[in-house]
């Protein structure tokens, strides 16, 4: 799938430093690395260089062990050797830097090119998608997957490449002493390929059991703890208790499992072998003559070389095979598709107010049917409260009419026109929303309140609030309109925060107000504003009120009750009550 | 969430001496007493070979350059190699592994422990403390405990191995050895100076990726708002502030992290240049043999990690033994509610008495003084007063959650004190204001208080509850998943659930502290009926917020600051005039139906 027509038709688009290719979590990881080249240049040149510079020390402590054991031996020529060693590291120093910042610059460059294309992307995606998607879900790929995407890289990558060059170097060293010196290091270098991949694989299951063990040990220890007045009120601490042991039991068994497994790490008994051997060998070369002991050294050195990559892989392979699981959870969620799109051609007329429902079904995905066959016609201006358990479909009832959701059957027709044919734009700008969990951003109440009208005056905004009873408990915090709002709007009760969005749409004057109202009143004082509140929103513009409250239900224009995706009974007040039983019980003390 | 959270200090937390801290924690080594010698064995032998493995290679060295070799000299030197390398694997096998195991155990045991100490604490515990934080203590703190164990054994290898190789070294040539542990001390400063600066970059680092996270999940949950006033770039443009800053700290932080293995290979190399040259001296001047300054050479590095290692070791050992007493603090918390007997009725009539009893959370907030109450067998009773009256403080008291300080309360005439807290509970049936469910199914969940319950009984009463409409609702009836605390069901469905829970285990005494939520009014008709049928025949204590709740018992009593003000019936003390109509103009007068039928007024504002 191309990049450009998946961001053309989304709801919101916005212009990315550079497309990236998201067919696989490789092509795409490679899209974003290939921009990095010039930091990727100076990685894969400190890399190299800090390898090639590593092989100086063996290779000219040699060359000083053979000048030494001459009959003559040159201390100023040893001397040179050591300045040779002493100049070259530190500029390893500066090359391994360059390895390990190229790296780390290429690490936090991809964090936020990948986060910043996740979140355009996110943003451009229907609501449709985000009204199923959880925030913890999003929450948990937009920041803990992106950074195993850094880790990826630094250390990930940065190990890895570092460290395979160091396996190179006795390849190339041993046989310019001796062309047979390549047999120790290249069998070495195949084995330890072998070894690895078998440790990998049997590793990896291993380490997501330990995760997981770890992760339903947590959530059910936190589960119990918040509920401990129902364990206690139960009598079942002692159950509660055995389950924990239990859980911590599976955790600890993997655990051990997994200690197993990387105590039997191959690789490191490899290199023991590979050192010995070398060194065997090398003296064998040296007693027929072949090579002398500087050489022997020096060999030997390049050898424990190895160490590097050996030790290295012990996790910087785990940390690679984790970014790619986090690039591909970050990909799923961006391809996962967009249905609706703006129709920018479509009608961007001023609403009247008509809604109509034509033979409606409409079901979540994956999900038995939510709305099924709902005819109802709503005329300009009325107030249609909408009654019924949860999960009969209000909710989703309301949002057809928006395009939060599309109908999968019949039609949704505002003043007579399909919502599909509207400006999704034009419609949007004139139905507001309120939802039940009332979102507010954490700024102040001010610019709460005018988020949908950024140019309205202060003056505007307290008529607004006045209009929504929120004047007068704005004005109770210490700093009245200027007051910010704790995250999630945790300071405000259920009450004041629908205040508020009333506020909004009292300013914003949309032409249909749905509001999903489900908060409730502690006292009858703050009941009778809230009331108020609601009967003047709905003054003047076709109002839906997803309701508890059986004044709102005695007072609307149509009632509508809903029953398992079904309509059971609609009417005014009177015909239901003669008409339907269970309405009646409801008005029955 | 707080990156230190759990790291903060709570009342109950101690001061264990060293000594009783160590004891503490060998206790749990007690039953691993094998493994921890095998342990300790594979830890000596790995620090021997680590230190003459190079010991060897240079030794053999000399020999080469002394006199011919043979090949039966190379293939001992070879053996000799190939049996270390093998050795030293095998212990690290035997070692990972069974420090792996070690630790397990021990983090099982001590997070078993904890659990167990916390759930048998009493109430006000658990209101006292944060549900998370003690989460944290339970499987974070042991963890961390879990691996100063790892660390401190390794860098005892580490140390062993080095100090063995520094005898040898010492006794190889002083001189040489003195000037190569002289970097020591230089390297540990630098070490220390560095950490100190990278720890300070690592926590703005880590304030960065917070503040993109808060944002993010901010703008993430506000995206239908912004979608519906079309406000997505002005979000965009938070999110994008955020995320550039992370960037520019955490490429600083990047720059601070990435020179420190540079710097510490740029001083051995030159440590190495200087030894070559040095070296080569002594070998000319006679003080060592080539092969001992060969040995100098491939061992420098040994003394350049370690040092590393070692100095960032002490802030490890600290924060993992304050781990341990978080630990214990909260194993060894004392607890309030004492029983002195263990009486285990198989039934109670739930004749209820408080005499004369004062009740306090904090010492010296009275919230009852001198309370008097009866309760008769099967009475339905109603709590109603503002916040604070000392109502729900009543059914804590009977649920035995809570300690009282003074007088007596008696349960079917025996003294609370002397029942055995299991079974007395098992004969109550508590639902709590907000009804708690535990990930699982419908059916495990009303089960939770009598496991021995079956389902055709559960369906039964289900049934009973108008017409079983609301099993209906739910998309797989019983064994629909209700999701962590019940996420997946609405408010209503939770409280049917809760309600059902006490159905089904037809308690003696039934405590009810109501929820305040607000419900559909189908729904709210069906809890009103499962309420009736369990009033019907248990003792019952209502914390009412309901009108329907309060007019449905037999008795009502007022309170006020711990104290009973009124008492009667509904219409009776509404005929009054007095505190409890007060209350019913206060709480419950929106929720009666003349009060539906005037709402037309505001209609028409």
């Amino acid at each position: 799938m191309s990049t450009s027509t998946a961001e053309n038709i989304s709801e919101f688009s916005f212009q990315t430093k550079y497309t990236t290719n998201r067919s696989s979590p490789m092509r795409w990881i490679l899209s974003h690395a290939i921009h990095q080249w010039p930091s990727l240049l100076l990685a894969f040149i400190g890399a190299g260089g800090n390898a090639a510079l590593a092989s100086v020390v063996p290779i000219f402590i040699g060359r000083a062990f053979t000048e030494i054991l001459l009959p003559e031996p040159s201390l100023s020529l040893i001397g040179r050797y050591a300045l040779i060693i002493g100049g070259s590291q530190i500029l390893r120093g500066f090359l391994q830097f360059g390895r390990n910042f190229g790296f780390e610059i290429i690490a936090q460059n991809i964090e936020r090119y990948v986060r910043q294309e996740l979140y355009v992307n996110l943003l451009g995606k229907s609501m449709t998608f985000h009204n199923l998607q959880s925030v913890g879900d999003l929450m948990a790929r937009a920041t803990n997957d992106v950074r195993e995407v850094n880790y990826m890289f630094s250390p990930g990558f940065n190990l890895v490449i570092g460290s395979l060059n160091f396996l190179l170097i006795p390849l190339i060293v041993g046989p310019s002493y001796h062309i047979a010196l390549i047999a120790t290091p290249a069998a070495y270098i195949i084995l330890y390929i072998i070894a690895l991949w078998h440790y990998l694989t049997i590793l990896n299951p291993i380490t997501s059991e330990v995760r997981q063990n770890f992760g339903e040990m947590n959530s059910r220890l936190s589960e119990s703890l918040d509920g401990i007045e129902v364990v206690k009120g139960s009598a079942q601490e002692e159950a509660e208790i055995e389950l924990f042991y239990k859980n911590a039991a599976d955790y600890r068994d993997a655990s051990i499992e997994q200690g197993i497994v990387e105590s039997r790490f191959l690789p490191m008994l490899l290199l023991g072998i590979t050192m010995a051997a070398g060194l065997g060998h090398a003296l064998i070369l040296l007693q027929q003559g072949f090579i002398n002991i500087g050489d022997v050294i020096a060999y030997f050195g390049t050898l424990s070389l190895l160490g590097f990559p050996t030790f290295v892989s012990l996790f910087a392979y785990s940390q690679i095979s984790l970014g790619f699981a986090g690039a591909k959870r970050i990909l799923e969620l961006m391809n996962t598709e967009n249905k609706l799109d703006q129709n920018t051609e479509g009608f961007g007329y001023p609403i009247l107010g008509a809604i109509e429902f034509k033979n409606v079904s409409f079901r979540y995905e994956g999900q038995e049917h939510s709305l099924e066959n709902i005819n109802i016609s709503i005329k300009p201006g009325q107030t249609v409260a909408i009654v019924g358990q949860t999960g009969s479909g209000k909710t989703s009832l309301v949002k057809l009419i928006n395009r939060t959701f599309d109908v999968d059957k019949g039609q949704v027709l505002v003043d007579g026109i399909d919502v599909r044919d509207w400006y999704l734009e034009a419609l949007r700008n004139q139905i507001s929303i309120i939802e039940q969990d009332v979102f507010l951003f954490s700024r102040s109440v001010e610019e709460n309140i005018a988020f949908g009208k950024q140019d309205a005056t202060r003056e505007e905004v307290i008529q607004a609030a006045k209009e929504a009873q929120a004047h007068e408990f704005i004005m109770s915090f210490e700093h009245g309109y200027e007051t910010v709002i704790g995250e999630r709007g945790m300071t405000l009760s259920g009450g004041q925060r629908q205040r508020l969005a009333l506020a909004r749409a009292f300013l914003t004057s949309p032409r249909i107000l749905i509001l999903d109202d489900s908060t409730s009143a502690i006292d009858s004082e703050t009941e009778d504003r809230i009331q108020q509140a609601i009967f003047r929103a709905a003054k003047g513009r076709t109002t839906l009120i997803i309701t508890h409250r059986l004044s709102q239900i005695r007072w609307a224009n149509l009632i509508l009750v809903l029953r398992q995706g079904r309509i059971a009974a609609v009417g005014s007040h009177e015909e239901l009550m003669q008409k339907s039983k269970s309405y009646q019980q409801i008005f029955s003390e | 969430m707080g990156f230190f959270s759990g790291i903060a200090a709570e009342k109950y937390d101690r001061q264990y001496s060293d000594k009783r801290l160590f004891r503490r924690i060998l206790d749990y080594f007690k039953n691993q007493s094998n493994s921890l010698i095998i342990i300790a064995v594979t830890l000596v032998i790995r620090s021997i070979i680590g230190a003459i493995n190079p010991v060897i290679v240079a030794r053999g060295l000399d020999k080469v350059t002394q006199e011919t070799i043979t090949t039966q000299f190379i293939f001992t030197l070879t053996g000799i190699m190939l049996a270390l390398g093998i050795l030293s694997w095998f212990g690290n096998f035997l070692y990972r592994r069974l420090t792996a195991r070690t630790i397990a155990i021990l983090i099982q045991q001590l997070a078993t422990d904890a659990f167990k100490a916390s759930v048998h604490q009493d109430m006000s515990f658990h209101d006292n403390y944060k549900s998370g934080k003690i989460v944290s203590r339970i499987t974070s703190d042991t963890r961390e405990f879990g691996q100063l164990i790892t660390l401190s054994t390794e860098v005892l290898l580490e140390l062993v191995s080095s100090i063995i190789l520094a005898a040898i070294l010492l006794q190889t040539e002083w001189r040489l050895a003195i000037a190569v542990f002289l970097l020591v001390p230089l390297l540990a400063f630098l070490v220390m100076r560095y950490r100190h600066i990278a720890r300070k970059i690592t926590r703005e680092g880590m304030r960065a990726m917070a503040n993109v996270n808060s944002t993010i999940k901010e703008t993430v949950s506000g995206i239908a708002i912004a979608k519906n006033f079309r406000q997505e770039d002005k979000i965009y443009d938070e999110f994008d502030d955020a995320n550039q800053t992370s960037f520019e700290v955490n490429v600083k932080r990047g720059f601070i992290l990435a020179i420190v293995f540079p710097m510490l290979r740029t001083i051995g190399g030159i440590a190495t240049a200087l030894l070559v040259y040095f070296g080569a001296l002594t070998v000319l001047e006679g003080f060592v043999t080539a092969g001992a300054w060969y040995l100098f050479l491939s061992t420098l590095d040994r003394f350049l990690y370690p040092v590393m290692r070692i100095s960032s070791f002490w802030t490890n050992i600290q924060t993992g033994l304050s781990a341990a007493e978080r630990i214990f603090a909260l194993i060894d918390a004392e607890h309030s509610v004492t029983q002195v007997d263990s009486i285990a009725p198989k039934h109670l009539d739930g004749r209820i008495d408080m005499i004369n009893v004062c009740f306090s959370y904090i010492s010296d907030e009275k919230v009852l003084n001198d309370f008097n109450l009866h309760i008769d067998p099967g009475e339905t009773l109603a709590l109603v007063g503002h916040t604070g009256a000392g109502k729900t403080s009543i059914g804590r008291l009977i649920a035995r959650f809570y300690e009282f300080q003074s007088g007596e309360m008696l349960i079917d005439g025996v003294d609370i004190r002397k029942y055995d807290l299991t079974a007395l509970r098992s004969q109550m049936g508590i639902v709590p204001q907000s009804p708690f469910l535990f990930a699982g199914t419908v059916e495990e969940n009303i089960q939770y208080g009598c496991p021995v319950c079956n389902r055709s009984e559960m369906l039964r009463i289900a049934r009973q509850i108008g017409e079983g409409e609301w099993l209906e609702t739910l998309p797989n009836g019983m064994e629909t998943q209700v999701g962590e605390r019940g996420s997946q069901l609405s408010m209503g469905q939770r409280q049917m659930v809760a309600l059902m829970r006490v159905l089904i285990q037809k308690p003696s005494i039934f405590i009810l502290d109501e929820a305040t939520a607000s419900i559909d009014p189908f729904t709210e008709k069906q809890i009103q009926s499962a309420l009736n049928m369990i009033l019907s025949d248990t003792t019952s204590i209502l914390i009412a917020h309901r009108l329907s709740t309060v007019k449905s018992a037999d008795r009502i009593l007022v309170m006020r600051m711990g104290e009973i003000i009124e008492e009667g019936n509904h219409q009776a003390l509404l005929s009054q005039g007095e505190h409890y109509a007060e209350l019913y103009n206060t709480y419950f007068r929106h929720q009666s139906l003349s009060y539906v039928e005037e709402a037309k007024k505001f209609a028409n504002v």
